[in-house]
């Protein structure tokens, strides 16, 4: 092993790492959704995009500051994932799970279509933030931006731990995730729950959106459907239903997907990451962190 | 009285009779259409083209119309299929056209979608037992190199890449000759991007003697290039040539940016010398070098690209192809007195393949384009780069 492919691997594995948190907040997105409902949002990627696109009009209307604009695309994509709630799960019929997953599928296509048109598919400018600032670490170099971008999700995880571990509405989420009929007995309204957490889930969306943008600098539709795959990989593998387990099953797919470039090149590379997913289906379904119990 | 009467009579009856002959022509009518990607990820593609036909059938129908073989006028009407750049619905899209009493399609728009769409169409004319469909195809947009030899119905109005790429380095060299190596970057999964390099930029470079010191390959939907991008920095070339598409172009760009790569010279793809990639990253492209066959460089060319404007799309060499295309087909239907009428489509379409076959120049916006003999065209181009907002003409090989 020579002195510049260990650098490689290195360099790989760091920017992996801090990259695959965007794809740890996406996971948590699926997960969360997966966790109180039993049911997949597969429009969860799409409402993500169309919400960092929420802060792009900003941006490119008046000039908004980075901040500005980070804000409005986690909120747009809040707001977005509540009307996909409405639109696909809150009166599709709970015996029926099929109905829910195809009409997310619907609407997947839909806010992707949507964005594309009102777009033109052109990709913009997205602000980012010390896009310019580099660790140097030896031959390594830390980005300030991804840097920036993990501390930002980071971030975001520890506000939505706070949210579920130390307040009453994540008491409640936490009871509807476990028992749902024993929860409505003690009064807590599904429904209500059901709708913050695809609020929540929208920010944590929008967030991981506007850092994916944030870490190109360019913001275009072609982001939507990698989001979703990357994402859905990270909660397979992690386990879906665990939030530590998105997180880690996130970082693990944002470093695998480096490393594997660094090694096979790019033609090769998502060959590996789908045989990482593969190996994980068959010999561990519920992933690293899944739970084996089942609820009423 | 009587005799007034019967002149009056007469005189309605033949008035009725000629505005009736001419509500008629005008009522002529015959139908070009386009088909290509005006939705999805390359949906600006087929906007902009669609944009330019209608906006060249505007003009020719403001100005009487096409010249039938009875000497009468008939106007153009015309309508834009979506393949959304996938072969299986570009290919329902022909057959859909073929069935309708279109003459001529203008398409489509991407590379993967021309290749086995011009499969369907038979392979030689006259052939009996070929039975693949007749159905001339003029394509505007999809420019991977030698499509056209795949069928004798096909005739393509792209620019030649391999002569643009050519005349490129070669002028690079004479420019800076104390400039050596060269690294490629290329977007793998778009046919168009991937064959540019590997056969066009690639072998063109060497030909003018710089030496190929790397290439990065990535994908259409990636959003992490710094792998790629530190492999070029240690390279340390004087040329770096992208062949992808403006959203991959800027992510790379940036990433070049990040690390400090600063090439003394950056080629780019035909297909990024576009408001795409200026609006993307314009700070990142700064003095991007792109061979064209379009910029606005003269009066017909400045019209052309005000009147794509209005129709809410924007002239670039893709689009300029689909202006283009459309005024040649006025020209050739009426050089070949096509009947324009329900019962003589196919006979009319024959004559339209045989008029584009026939065509040794035809007029373009940039000047005269050669048609060459397997049914593809040499077209004028020029050398843009971006500079501030805009594309700036560098250098016009002609001169």
């Amino acid at each position: 092993m020579d002195y510049f492919f260990f650098i490689d691997f290195l360099q790989s594995l760091t920017d992996g790492l801090l990259f695959g948190t965007t794809y740890a907040l996406i996971g948590i997105g699926f997960t969360l959704i997966f966790g109180v409902m039993r049911k997949l949002n597969l429009a969860y990627g799409a409402a993500a995009l169309a919400g960092t696109y929420i802060g792009l009009a900003a941006f490119l209307s008046f000039d908004a500051p980075p901040t500005l604009v980070f804000l409005l695309s986690a909120l747009g994509s809040g707001v977005i994932g509540i009307l996909v709630y409405y639109c696909c799960f809150r009166f599709t019929p709970a015996d029926y799970p099929m109905a829910s997953l195809l009409a997310s599928v619907g609407m997947l296509l839909f806010i992707e279509e949507v964005v594309i048109h009102a777009s033109h598919g052109m990709p913009f400018p997205y602000p980012s933030v010390f896009r310019d600032a580099t660790i140097e670490l030896g031959d390594i170099w830390i980005r300030g931006d991804l840097l920036f971008v993990f501390g930002i999700c980071v971030v975001a995880m520890a506000v939505l731990f706070w949210l579920l571990y130390r307040t009453p509405l994540g008491l409640a989420t936490r009871a509807v995730s476990q028992q749902p009929r024993a929860a409505a007995l003690c009064g807590i309204d599904p429904t209500r729950v059901n709708l913050l957490t695809f609020g929540i889930t929208g920010i944590l969306g929008g967030i991981a959106g506007a850092m994916t943008a944030a870490a190109v600098g360019v913001l275009s539709p072609i982001i939507a459907m990698g989001l979703t795959v990357k994402g859905l990989i990270a909660v397979v593998i992690g386990g879906l239903g665990s939030i530590p387990g998105a997180i880690i099953g996130g970082l693990l797919v944002g470093a695998a997907e480096n490393i594997f470039l660094l090694l096979r090149g790019v033609t090769e590379r998502d060959i590996y990451v789908m045989l990482l997913l593969f190996l994980f289906l068959v010999l561990r379904p519920g992933g690293l962190f899944g739970s084996t119990a089942g609820r009423d | 009285m009587k005799l007034k009467a019967f002149i009056k009579a007469g005189l309605l009856s033949a008035s009725t009779l000629a505005m009736a002959t001419a509500a008629a022509a005008q009522d002529k009518a015959v139908r070009i259409v386009g088909s290509g990607a005006s939705s999805g990820v390359v949906g600006i593609f087929g906007q902009n083209s669609s944009a330019a036909m209608a906006a060249a059938f505007d003009k020719i129908n403001e100005e009487g119309g096409v010249k039938l073989a009875d000497g009468s006028k008939a106007m153009i009407e015309t309508e834009y299929y979506d393949d959304r750049c996938n072969a299986e619905e570009g290919i329902s899209v022909l057959r859909r056209i073929a069935s309708t009493d279109a003459l001529v399609a203008i398409g489509p728009t991407c590379s993967n979608v021309a290749e086995p769409l011009f499969g369907i169409l038979q392979a030689q004319v006259d052939d009996a037992g070929d039975t693949g469909l007749q159905f001339p195809v003029f394509t505007d947009v999809a420019i991977k190199g030698g499509l056209a030899g795949i069928s004798e119905w096909v005739f393509r109005n792209t620019p030649s890449e391999a002569k643009m790429y050519d005349d490129l380095f070669a002028w690079i060299r004479a420019e800076h000759p104390d400039l050596k190596t060269i690294y490629g970057g290329v977007e793998e999964d778009f046919a168009h991007s991937r064959f540019t390099w590997y056969e066009v930029m690639k072998k063109a470079a060497e030909k003018h003697g710089f030496e190929v010191v790397g290439e990065a390959q990535w994908l259409l939907s990636d959003t992490n290039f710094s792998n790629q991008a530190r492999a070029m920095r240690r390279a340390e070339p004087d040329v770096v040539a992208i062949s992808a598409h403006p959203f991959t172009t800027c992510g790379m760009l940036r990433e070049m940016s990040r690390q400090k790569i600063k090439p003394k010279v950056l080629v780019g793809l035909t297909s990024s010398s576009s408001l795409e990639t200026l609006s993307g990253c314009p700070d990142e492209a700064q003095g991007l070098t792109i061979p064209t066959s379009f910029a606005p460089v003269n009066d017909n060319s400045k019209a052309a690209a005000e009147a794509v404007v209005a129709k809410g799309g924007q002239m670039d060499l893709h689009s300029a192809s689909a202006w283009e295309n459309a005024m040649i087909l006025k020209e050739v239907i009426e050089a070949a007195e096509i009947e324009g009428t329900p019962a003589s489509v196919e006979e009319d379409r024959r004559k339209i393949r045989d008029g584009l076959a026939a065509l040794t120049e035809a007029d373009g916006l940039l000047g005269v384009n050669v048609r060459q003999p397997d049914g593809e065209a040499v077209k004028p181009f020029v050398f843009v780069h971006a500079q501030g907002k805009g594309w700036e003409v560098l250098h016009d090989p002609k001169s």
